[in-house]
């Protein structure tokens, strides 16, 4: 028998196992209804921002109609001129959704307050929080340790039970463990790994993304098979040996991850972006009953380039009410700052919390470089407030300098850029996985060496 | 492949403890190329410690032991390559077929041998050829481990280690595994069976040590003529030993 030969047995003895066979076609069958349920979720999302920019079209053009003309009003003009702003899926969003589903991915903003606008349509859902969402990485984190203790578990206890562990043991022939755990390695990463590539090719997602991907969960997987020998050769019997993986699979993908959560939660307390809008909003309400000339003042701190254009006849003037929602976005500033800097917190330890936790800092790369982290979502904040201050610097000259704002003049609204994507390499995660599934590896191969020396001593007394 | 005396096994003084209770205690072995030992001996007598140390699953504390005159323990690989072991009770991977089985682990031992080695094998244990390409997980105790002896004969080693090679086994099959033996013998295999079965071993032993105190007590040799060796003294020397132990 050549060694190819050898590496075909081994492969009927582990197809042939109906055990191991219905784990992997389960592995599979999961990771292909998570990439399909991802590009399902992507191509919806794709199909509302289509959608939406349909009727877009329309508003504005109905908008223009009412209000265009030789007389128009900036005024309203600006008021009621909703502009469309999406944050269309990254190409490798389909297989980790990320907060994508939770937060909003379409926002039409007009030239008021911006904060009163920018968490106005926040659709944090509880209903799907909770559980989370099904997608490859889900899968991956969850499930795949699942499917590696199924395999792994017995390596060791399953030899030693069947009374074939002293016959292997006595074989002049080396490599059987290494072959056996590469095998159910390679079967478990292409069950896996398969449904990925082809979601990649559907989505046209980069190369060096699905790369970066299935590198990540080539490390996570080794992790658990570094994790199966360890406690397979250090314990005696199957079913102990599988209930100590099903323990260690609670304590690191569900309970320390979970309690993690709650402490960073309790450390960093973060408001609700709503709370943004509502200070807001209270400010500018507020506004109505301030003296005019004490809104102008706190305008023209940031804005003195209109300083000397704010006299105005009657009781009621566009630039006063935009200059005092321009005011009511600046009082809240600080607390802007605050609640960014505390989502940013909460990002950073739970990056630092991958370190330690292989689970955790898989999550963070895979949602780094699918840009569906937290950090992506407060790009396409940023991106939004970038173009919201065009659009107030767009209308200022028409408010300021009393120009009419003509059908021609609705044309030259600035629209929003999508933004560039943000997806990075989380090379600090990745090599924190790296060295930890270096460790489990090592631990579990002198274990596996260290056993295979006492199951010889300990043959027979 | 042989030691200075031309022991395919030699083992002298050895010496193993397991934490305080010392097993073996200065055992003197030999198997001659072309002969049969059956080691008899209580349980705990130290039979599979024995097996162990030609193994090299085990260092000795004292004494050396050699597999034609190889040293198990400084170079397992070699010592490995030249015996063939058959466990008690083993069971092989029930997925694969009885030839599957084998061809896997001649594979794992590296060992090359033909298609027509491994049928020349089952043959030779009795097992019929209508057995051979279905899966084991059918097989009876009896047939399986006719599949193990044939695994071992296939590797056409210089020295087979057998532990309880007729556990199991019904009296048919008995017989048909001492005509195995026969055969091995003739090609001048050297054979160390460990076993409590005293009537196989005198059908078939050259020589049957009594293992007791840590080393052989006693070793009758079969005779050229009339009855091989007296069971009934065998049976009261086993007794005897295996209450001592």
């Amino acid at each position: 028998m050549s060694a190819s030969s050898i590496w075909s047995a081994e492969l009927r003895l582990l197809l042939r196992s109906g055990r191991n066979l219905l784990a992997l076609i389960l592995l599979f069958v999961l990771s292909s209804a998570a990439v399909l349920a991802g590009i399902a979720e992507i191509e919806n999302q794709r199909e509302t921002i289509a959608r939406v920019e349909a009727e877009q079209v329309r508003d504005l053009a109905a908008v223009a109609d009412a209000n265009a003309g030789p007389e128009g009003d900036p005024g309203y003009a600006a008021y009621y001129a909703f502009m469309l702003t999406q944050d269309p899926p990254p190409p490798l969003a389909f297989a980790a959704i990320g907060q994508r589903d939770l937060q909003p991915y379409v926002l039409r903003v007009r030239a008021l307050g911006l904060q009163a606008q920018l968490y106005d349509s926040e659709t944090y859902n509880p209903e799907l929080a909770l559980p989370g969402v099904f997608d490859w990485a889900f899968v991956l984190i969850y499930l795949l340790p699942l499917v590696v203790i199924a395999l792994g578990h017995d390596l060791v206890t399953g030899e030693r039970e069947t009374g074939r562990l002293r016959l292997l043991l006595s074989l002049p022939g080396s490599g059987l463990w290494r072959r056996r755990i590469g095998l159910r390695y390679g079967a478990v990463l292409a069950a896996l790994g398969l449904p990925l590539i082809v979601g990649g090719i559907v989505m046209a997602a980069p190369a060096t993304g699905i790369a970066v991907m299935l590198l990540t969960a080539a490390l996570y997987c080794a992790f658990w098979f570094g994790l199966a020998m360890l406690i397979g050769a250090s314990l005696r019997t199957s079913a102990t040996a599988a209930a100590a993986m099903m323990g260690c699979w609670i304590v690191l993908t569900l309970i320390l991850p979970t309690l993690a959560n709650a402490a960073i939660a309790r450390s960093v307390p973060v408001a609700k972006g709503i709370d943004l809008t509502l200070a807001q909003r209270e400010i500018v309400h507020r506004g109505w009953d301030v003296p005019k000339e004490q809104t102008f003042e706190r305008f023209f701190v940031n804005h003195s380039e209109w300083r000397g254009k704010e006299e105005f006849e009657g009781r009621f003037h566009w630039k006063w009410y935009y200059a005092m929602h321009q005011v009511g976005d600046e009082a809240v500033a600080a607390d802007v700052a605050e609640y960014r800097a505390s989502l940013s917190k909460r990002e950073d330890l739970t990056r630092k919390l991958g370190l330690i936790l292989p689970g955790v800092g898989t999550m963070t790369v895979l949602h780094r470089i699918a840009d569906t982290d937290i950090l992506g979502q407060l790009a396409y904040q940023d991106s939004i407030a970038a173009y919201h201050a065009g659009l107030r610097q767009f209308y200022y000259p028409y408010l300021f300098n009393d120009r009419m704002f003509t059908r021609g003049d609705f044309a030259q609204i600035p629209r929003y850029e999508t933004r560039s994507g943000t997806g990075s390499l989380e090379i600090a995660s990745l090599i924190a996985l790296i060295i930890l599934t270096m460790l489990v590896l090592v631990a579990g191969a002198l274990s596996l060496s260290r056993q295979a020396s006492q199951s010889r001593a300990k043959s027979q007394k | 492949m042989l030691d200075d005396t031309g022991a395919a096994i030699a083992i002298e003084g050895l010496h193993h403890s397991y934490g305080s209770n010392a097993v073996l205690r200065g055992l003197d072995l030999t198997v001659r190329r072309g002969e049969i030992y059956a080691l008899l001996g209580g349980n705990g007598a130290g039979k599979s410690t024995t097996l162990s140390a030609l193994l090299g699953f085990l260092a000795p504390e004292a004494g050396t032991v050699r597999v034609c005159g190889i040293d198990p323990v400084s170079d397992p690989r070699a010592a490995r390559a030249a015996m063939a072991y058959v466990p008690e009770n083993v069971s092989l991977y029930e997925h694969l077929s009885a030839r599957e089985n084998i061809g896997y682990f001649l594979a794992l031992a590296e060992a090359k041998r033909g298609e027509d080695a491994i049928e020349n094998s089952l043959s030779a244990v009795g097992l019929a050829p209508e057995a051979w390409d279905k899966r084991m997980s059918g097989f009876s105790k009896g047939m399986r481990q006719k599949v193990a002896i044939a695994l071992a004969l296939a590797r056409d080693v210089p020295v087979l280690l057998l532990d309880e090679p007729t556990s199991g086994l019904d009296p048919r099959a008995v017989l048909e595994f001492n005509r195995l033996l026969d055969a091995a013998r003739e090609r001048e295999v050297a054979v160390l069976m460990v076993t409590h079965d005293i009537v196989s071993a005198v059908d078939i032993a050259d020589r049957i040590g009594f293992l007791g105190q840590g080393r052989i007590e006693e070793e009758r040799e079969a005779s050229a003529t009339g009855p091989r060796f007296d069971l009934n003294a065998l049976h009261d020397r086993y007794a005897y030993a295996g209450a001592a132990a």
